[in-house]
């Protein structure tokens, strides 16, 4: 297709109209790539257009930075600040020898903070449909399911137990991680599609679900993860024991547990970090965190164990908890010393106590954050042994005509953006079952550009660290104040810098190569490859390629894009201009209702 | 048939030993010991006497350079590893080689360890680790009369002995995270707090080191609790931290060191751990334990290099020597020295 840009006059006659050519893929090679090529983006559950938006705060289009991060994962304030970034994990920058990957999330919270101050985000809405969604539960799933459906057409209440939105955003996160301000601000952004919101209702005890499908067309049950898992061990009802969930549902709601000077935390997600430094910001001056396997191991972000640790917080390793001990009120756990073993298929490393190697730590208070799981709930439909309605995690149906289930509710526990990018799809299938209607898809952007202005000494810009609120003591003093302060202008320009921009193709064109090898001579990393063959899969997309270093073998010259660090030398030094560039994306695209099918 | 290439990583007394015994079983093999330090094997336990001046710079050294190439040993100094694919069997060093080994030591020893909360101050505080830092000391030493030393490790006893052989007024602030591996506990500290103080160190009690200023160009403010202290200098001795974090995505096991068996095998087959980053079970102790010091590295070295060549051989996880008297279970006997 063509996208046009004009260009007005003063008196409003055409000047000047420039025309690109921009093609839409939805063939399965073009995603393949977008996933082996652009790992940040195909590493993100929502997958946000990452190159894309560290590129436009680079160019200070800030408004629109956020935009594309709005577009994909509709809170970018919220998860500019606590997501679990599994797109760093893949950042091609931190590669062995390339140094650390870009502080990605970083980037997404100075989108956030950096944009206009009246920026105005439009919306792309579709007629209203005349149909109506129930959601239960607003936190993440629910907000994310809410907001598509209403940009779709439908009509969407959304009932939440608690007196404020967000769910564990709200009551699971602590406000020196995620100030409220920001995180009611992009909850209203949702909200003013017309989502009526219905809080205190308890769905099931306030509200029967029966009466819910009998009023709407459809239901979608996002109601997380909120029945804490237990020890299972000798103690665990002594007074002085909490759960992970309530110490922080007390905390957030403003009626927190008196907190003694020692305590021990037992668990290792990022509950069991917000525990922690919660317990110091109430007074305890002892807190360990107590893990079973070891740091290297824990799956909370790097950022997080340094704050924990620097505001003394202690973290202890390889140790399982057998007994909490106390006479009427909790005075210490007795553990064993574990032993690690073998990555398990579920990706967690085997642990085996060691016989004999009991102790015990003392302790005022134990709270225990090793997980939650969905709590039972009588709603028609097939349910689990413990009472957790069954749903199809490909379809989101459940037994039950017209209800749906999605978010950790469905999954079990998981990260904010894994959850935002379930209730959109739920959304999305949802209404497509109501109106038997595609409304989005998601295609491949090709678009021919030039080589980026990047130097190759911004590859050895150093990782720009968050600035955070010193001294220490300042963030005991204001306990619910944000710690992490947010990136300068020019910090935040300077992290830009440091992005390879992945989405950026390179390509040689064979007809026109002369097969001088400038471009090998200049390539920073083995990138160009002298090619015999190439390997391909069955969706025909290139997987890898057969090297040789004879002549009379070679039947190409080849940019490995999984390798490219996009410098851009090669295109710079070819005699003969044989590299293209395109600028490819994952997008998602509104389909025309006439063309739906 | 393939030549044998055993690599070690680390040039300190436990990779050193390792080099030198694997050379005297498998003479056939080659032998290549790689470090990110430009200079040669030295002994980190003399650093505290040498900054005072009573030992010279080249009584440090343990051999000079034309002994490895006498046994055949290939020493790349200066020479940083920044990945080790285990199962495949390969090192990238940071110019992009990489090198094929069929065994392999980690001898990585450690960095100085300074506790998160005092990172801030972290360009304020002086360690002593490498002859560099033994430098920074003497030429520090020569501006100041006051040393406050914070920690408790092995090395800060020997400083603190080597300071008042020159005259200097020595304060300690003995802080219980200092001690791993030892478990601390009171009797630990009132040992410590006792050796120190009649040997004419003033120990100060400290419940929170708040933060480290700089007033003057040889004088340095330190807030202790709600008090201000004024000194020189101030050296940090939290034990060492093992120099792995470029191994932390390769699969190895690590908690404060590298996780191994009683034979310091890591896990993967022909990979091996020895000196200050290995960490094993004791079973006398009921916990994990890295042995620390010169002579303990020196002989899991040795012990690595062994099992290397294919001996059985379990480490020695608690001689005689590094225990203290009575019931206190643990290596002190650095304090005795003192």
């Amino acid at each position: 297709m063509q996208e046009k840009t004009h260009y007005p006059t003063k008196n409003g006659t055409r000047a000047l109209e420039v025309i690109r050519e921009i093609t839409f893929s939805t063939d399965p090679a073009d995603f393949y790539y977008m996933d082996v090529n652009v790992p940040c983006q195909g590493a993100c559950p929502a997958y946000t257009n990452i190159p894309a938006y560290i590129r436009c705060l680079f160019e200070e289009r800030y408004s629109r930075s956020y935009e594309l991060n709005r577009i994909a994962n509709v809170l970018p304030g919220v998860l500019g600040r606590i997501c679990s970034r599994p797109c760093e994990a893949k950042c091609r920058h931190g590669e062995p020898e390339l140094g650390q990957p870009v502080n990605i999330c970083h980037i997404k919270r100075a989108a956030s903070d950096f944009k206009e101050a009246g920026h105005i985000y439009m919306e792309q809405l579709f007629a209203p449909l005349g149909k109506k969604v129930a959601i239960i539960g607003s936190g993440p799933a629910g907000l994310a399911a809410a907001h598509d459906l209403s940009t779709i057409g439908v009509s969407v209440t959304l009932f939440e137990a608690f007196e404020e939105p967000g769910g564990m955003l709200r009551y699971g996160i602590p406000e020196f991680r995620l100030p409220r301000d920001i995180l009611k601000a992009e909850i209203d952004s949702i909200l003013r599609l017309g989502v009526t919101l219905k809080t205190g209702v308890r769905v099931g005890q306030d509200l029967a679900m029966e009466d819910i499908l009998a009023d709407y067309d459809a239901a979608l049950l996002a109601a997380g993860c909120y029945k804490p898992l237990k020890l299972e061990i000798p103690g665990e009802e002594l007074p002085g024991v909490y759960t992970g969930l309530d110490f922080m549902i007390q905390v957030t709601s403003g009626r927190p547990p008196h907190v003694d000077k020692r305590v021990l935390v037992i668990g290792a997600g990022f509950t069991v970090f917000d525990c922690a430094r919660s317990a110091l910001r109430l007074g305890a001056e002892d807190v360990s965190i107590c893990l079973r396997r070891t740091e290297e191991d824990l799956t909370v972000t790097e950022d997080e164990v340094f704050d924990t640790k620097r505001e003394g917080v202690k973290i202890k390793s390889l140790m399982l908890s057998r007994r909490i001990i106390g006479n009427g009120q909790v005075e210490g756990v007795e553990f064993v010393r574990t032993r690690p073993g073998e990555i398990m298929p579920n990706g967690k490393r085997s642990i085996t106590p060691i016989g004999g190697s009991e102790f015990i730590l003392p302790a005022d208070m134990v709270i225990v954050a090793t997980g939650q799981r969905p709590e039972p709930l009588d709603f028609p439909g097939e349910r689990d042994k413990d009472g957790v309605l069954v749903a199809e995690k490909e379809t989101f149906r459940t037994s039950e005509p017209n209800l749906y289930v999605t978010g950790d509710y469905l999954t079990g526990p998981s990260t904010v953006i894994e959850a935002i990018a379930r209730g959109r799809a739920a959304a999305e299938k949802i209404a497509e079952e109501l109106t038997g209607q595609k409304f989005r898809e998601k295609a491949v952007r090709l678009e021919e550009t030039k080589i980026t202005d990047r130097l190759r000494s911004w590859d050895f810009i150093p990782r720009q660290e968050m600035p955070f609120i010193s001294p220490i003591e300042k963030r005991f003093s204001t306990p619910n104040t944000e710690v992490e302060i947010g990136y300068s202008h020019e910090q935040a320009k300077e992290e830009c810098k440091r992005c390879y921009l992945c989405y950026l193709h390179y390509e040689i064109d064979m007809s026109r190569c002369i097969y001088c090898r400038y471009c090998i001579d200049v390539a920073p990393r083995d990138c160009i490859k002298m090619v015999r063959a190439v390997e391909t899969n069955e969706m025909g997309a290139i997987t890898g390629f057969v090297e040789t270093q004879q002549w009379r073998n070679v039947n190409a010259i080849m940019i490995d894009n999984t390798r490219c660090i996009r410098c851009g030398e090669c295109v710079r030094v070819c005699p003969v201009d044989c590299i293209s560039v395109t600028r490819v994306e994952l997008v998602e695209r509104m389909l025309p209702r006439e063309k739906a099918s | 048939m393939t030549e044998e290439h055993f690599v070690i990583i680390g040039n300190g007394p436990a990779g050193n030993q390792a080099a030198v015994t694997l050379r005297e079983k498998v003479p056939e093999a080659r032998v290549t010991m790689i470090d990110k330090e430009s200079t040669g094997c030295y002994k980190p336990n003399l650093l505290p006497e040498y900054v005072v001046g009573k030992v010279s710079e080249d009584k440090l050294y343990i051999s000079p350079l034309d002994f490895y190439k006498a046994k055949g040993i290939k020493l790349r100094l200066g020479q940083k590893v920044i990945d080790v694919n285990f199962k495949g069997k390969e090192i990238t060093l940071d110019h992009k080689e990489v090198i094929r080994f069929s065994g392999l030591i980690l001898a990585l020893g450690g960095r100085p360890r300074i506790p998160e909360p005092l990172h801030p101050f972290e360009d304020l505080m002086f360690t002593l680790k490498t002859i560099a830092d033994a430098r920074r000391w003497i030429q520090e030493l020569g501006k100041v009369e006051s040393v406050l030393i914070i920690g408790g490790d092995l090395t800060s006893f020997a400083v603190a002995k080597a300071l008042l052989h020159l005259g200097k007024k020595v304060s300690f602030i003995l802080d219980e995270d200092a001690f791993w591996p030892v478990r601390y506990n009171k009797e630990i500290y009132e040992q410590a707090a006792h050796q120190l103080t009649q040997k004419g160190v003033k120990v100060l009690a400290c419940r929170k080191l708040k933060g480290v200023l700089r007033r003057s160009e040889h004088s340095l403010q330190v807030q202790v609790d709600d008090r201000k202290i004024e000194v020189g200098m101030v050296g940090a001795f939290f034990g060492l931290v093992p120099d792995v974090k470029f191994l932390t995505r390769s699969g190895l096991q690590i908690e404060r060191g590298v996780l191994v068996d009683e034979y310091l095998n890591t896990g993967f087959e022909g990979v091996y751990a020895a000196g200050d980053c290995a960490e094993i079970y004791h079973p006398e102790i009921r916990d994990y334990w890295v042995s620390i010091g010169y002579d303990n590295a020196v002989n899991l070295g040795r012990i690595a290099a062994l099992n290397m060549a294919g001996g059985k051989v379990q480490a020695d996880v608690e001689p005689e020597s590094i225990f203290f008297v009575k019931d206190i279970r643990a290596n002190i006997s650095w304090w005795m020295e003192f």
